[in-house]
């Protein structure tokens, strides 16, 4: 409870320390609204060249891709602790004063940043939600509320698991950590489409090692009504915890490399 | 002239220093293109359009390779303008247009050269549907390496004008983050030109951002047969010649009104 209302107070600190210059702050939303209002463009430009894709009509393509962004964008808002700095913050030693307080480093890392520019993001992402089940005449019960509530978090934790990743490596100083946006930024890429348009080893790898697939689009689907797997109905509600799994494991990893963190601070 | 060049070469061993970074970073960009392409042909698939599927993995393979020469290159100007050293640059007997000109043109075609040629080797072995295919023909593939040129002279001229906006304000990223954005969208890195309504074509590709990587690749594909394409290249002359006109005004009026922070 208490780490809770500390992360809440941090929360406050960080949006408020982030609007006090607010046309510098006003200009930055706006872009983002540019940069994800093409992402979504491009969306709303092959849907009109193409009108479906395999067996996902324009709605669902539009659900698709709102799902992924509010995940995304709602995480990069609340967590850009770990999916903004993390890395920089071992590379230059920063996170000793961590360690110094009693507190745990997750909680530290995660206070330690918001990033409220990306509400423009998310709006868009809401937005294309809203057209996307309008279109595809979503029936919503209270289930399926609570299985979309469920995808999102979950969506959320696997995304700050594979951004930790690139901490880790950092700890161990291998350089290639480009190579991680393959996961991150090329799962939110790849997943804003229904996952049956890729070859096998590309689903594979967003269903077993990054489940974007489990987390996000079998709920995704379940919610138009068209499930991607004939699995079990409960089976829905299960799979998206995969994404606490992988942040868990993830964690796991991260406590284990921290034994070999050096600080190269002075 | 011999002063440019200088920063020129300068720039462009800096540019070849980092290798291993290099080389995650196309690793990354290669993997982004597959993802793109699976995307195409699943589209494909349900609606075959008039133009070859070949044509548009040919155009994502050219794009993601020559990707670095649309990325904003020069964020040391920014860290310049706020600290102060921009004195430094003012001081030089040298026009402080034509300095960061032959610096974000060296960044820029070391940073796509150096990319390219490994993402052209794998694009050509990946098998039909999915690779880059070769060019139409061989006057095609002159004509387009002639657009490919102009094109970073375009782009150069372009990022200028953005940086210009940013001896504006002391901070101008919301400014320079939605021109870039601007930029990837029409210039076809997003969604390739080629798939944007047949309705807008006319008007996106009289666009200064058609002419920096979309111009060379419709020439390389064919899509623009080789006969246009004179026309191509002065559209592509014309814009450069008034984008760097643009830039030098603006960059005068700026250097006017320029207030050194810091002592």
């Amino acid at each position: 409870m208490d780490v809770i209302k500390l992360y809440l107070h941090a929360m406050r600190m960080q949006i408020k320390s982030q609007t006090q210059y607010p046309l510098s702050f006003l200009m930055q939303t706006a872009a983002q609204l540019v940069m994800e209002g093409g992402e979504m463009l491009a969306v709303i430009l092959l849907v009109d060249r193409f009108e479906r894709m395999n067996r996902w009509e324009a709605g669902d393509l539009y659900f698709f891709f709102g799902l992924m962004a509010v995940t995304f964008y709602l995480t990069e808002c609340f967590a850009r602790g770990i999916t903004g700095n993390f890395p920089y913050l071992i590379r230059t030693g920063q996170l000793d004063t961590f360690l110094a307080r009693p507190r745990g480093i997750l909680t530290q890392v995660i206070c330690s940043a918001a990033d409220p520019r990306r509400i423009t993001c998310i709006a868009v992402g809401v937005v294309s939600l809203v057209i996307g089940c309008r279109m595809s005449a979503v029936q919503w019960t209270a289930g399926k509320a609570l299985l979309m509530a469920e995808a999102i978090l979950c969506g959320s934790c696997l995304i700050q698991g594979l951004f930790m990743i690139e901490a880790i490596f950092c700890i161990h100083s291998v350089k290639s950590v480009e190579l991680v946006n393959a996961l991150t930024y090329g799962g939110r890429s790849a997943c804003e489409y229904p996952i049956d348009a890729f070859p096998r080893p590309l689903r594979i790898l967003f269903t077993v090692v990054a489940p974007f697939a489990l987390t996000l689009q079998l709920p995704g689907s379940v919610i138009l009504g068209k499930p991607l797997y004939d699995w079990p109905a409960w089976t829905v509600y299960i799979t998206p915890l995969s994404g606490v799994a992988v942040f868990g494991l993830i964690w796991l990893w991260f406590q284990g490399a921290m034994r070999f963190y050096r600080s190269t601070g002075s | 002239m011999k002063a440019y060049l200088s920063a020129f070469r300068l720039r462009r061993r800096l540019e070849l220093q980092y290798r291993g970074a290099v080389l995650g970073g196309i690793i990354c960009q290669m993997f982004f293109g597959l993802i793109l392409i699976a995307v195409y042909r699943a589209l494909y698939a349900g609606k075959p359009q008039t133009m070859p599927l070949r044509e548009i993995t040919s155009y994502v393979w050219l794009q993601q390779a020559f990707f670095r020469m649309l990325l904003a290159s020069d964020p040391e100007l920014l860290d310049k303008i706020r600290t102060g050293s921009i004195a430094y640059d003012l001081c030089r007997p040298l026009n402080l247009y034509g300095f960061y000109y032959a610096r974000i043109m060296a960044q820029k075609l070391m940073g796509s050269l150096l990319r390219a040629a490994p993402m052209l080797v794998f694009a050509f072995l990946l098998p039909e549907g999915w690779g880059l295919m070769l060019p139409a023909s061989a006057a095609g593939l002159a004509w387009s390496l002639a657009a490919l040129i102009l094109g970073l002279l375009c782009v150069s001229a372009l990022e200028n004008i953005t940086m210009g906006f940013t001896m504006r304000t002391l901070d101008s990223r919301g400014m320079q983050a939605m021109l870039n954005m601007l930029l990837m969208i029409f210039a076809g890195n997003i969604l390739p030109l080629t798939l944007f309504p047949d309705s807008w074509q006319p008007v996106i590709r009289l666009l200064p951002y058609a002419q920096l990587l979309d111009a060379p690749i419709r020439l390389y594909t064919g899509q623009v047969p080789p006969e246009a394409a004179r026309g191509v290249l002065q559209l592509q002359t014309g814009w450069i010649l008034l984008l760097i006109g643009l830039g030098i005004l603006f960059w005068r009026q700026n250097q006017k009104r320029i207030v050194i922070q810091g002592g």
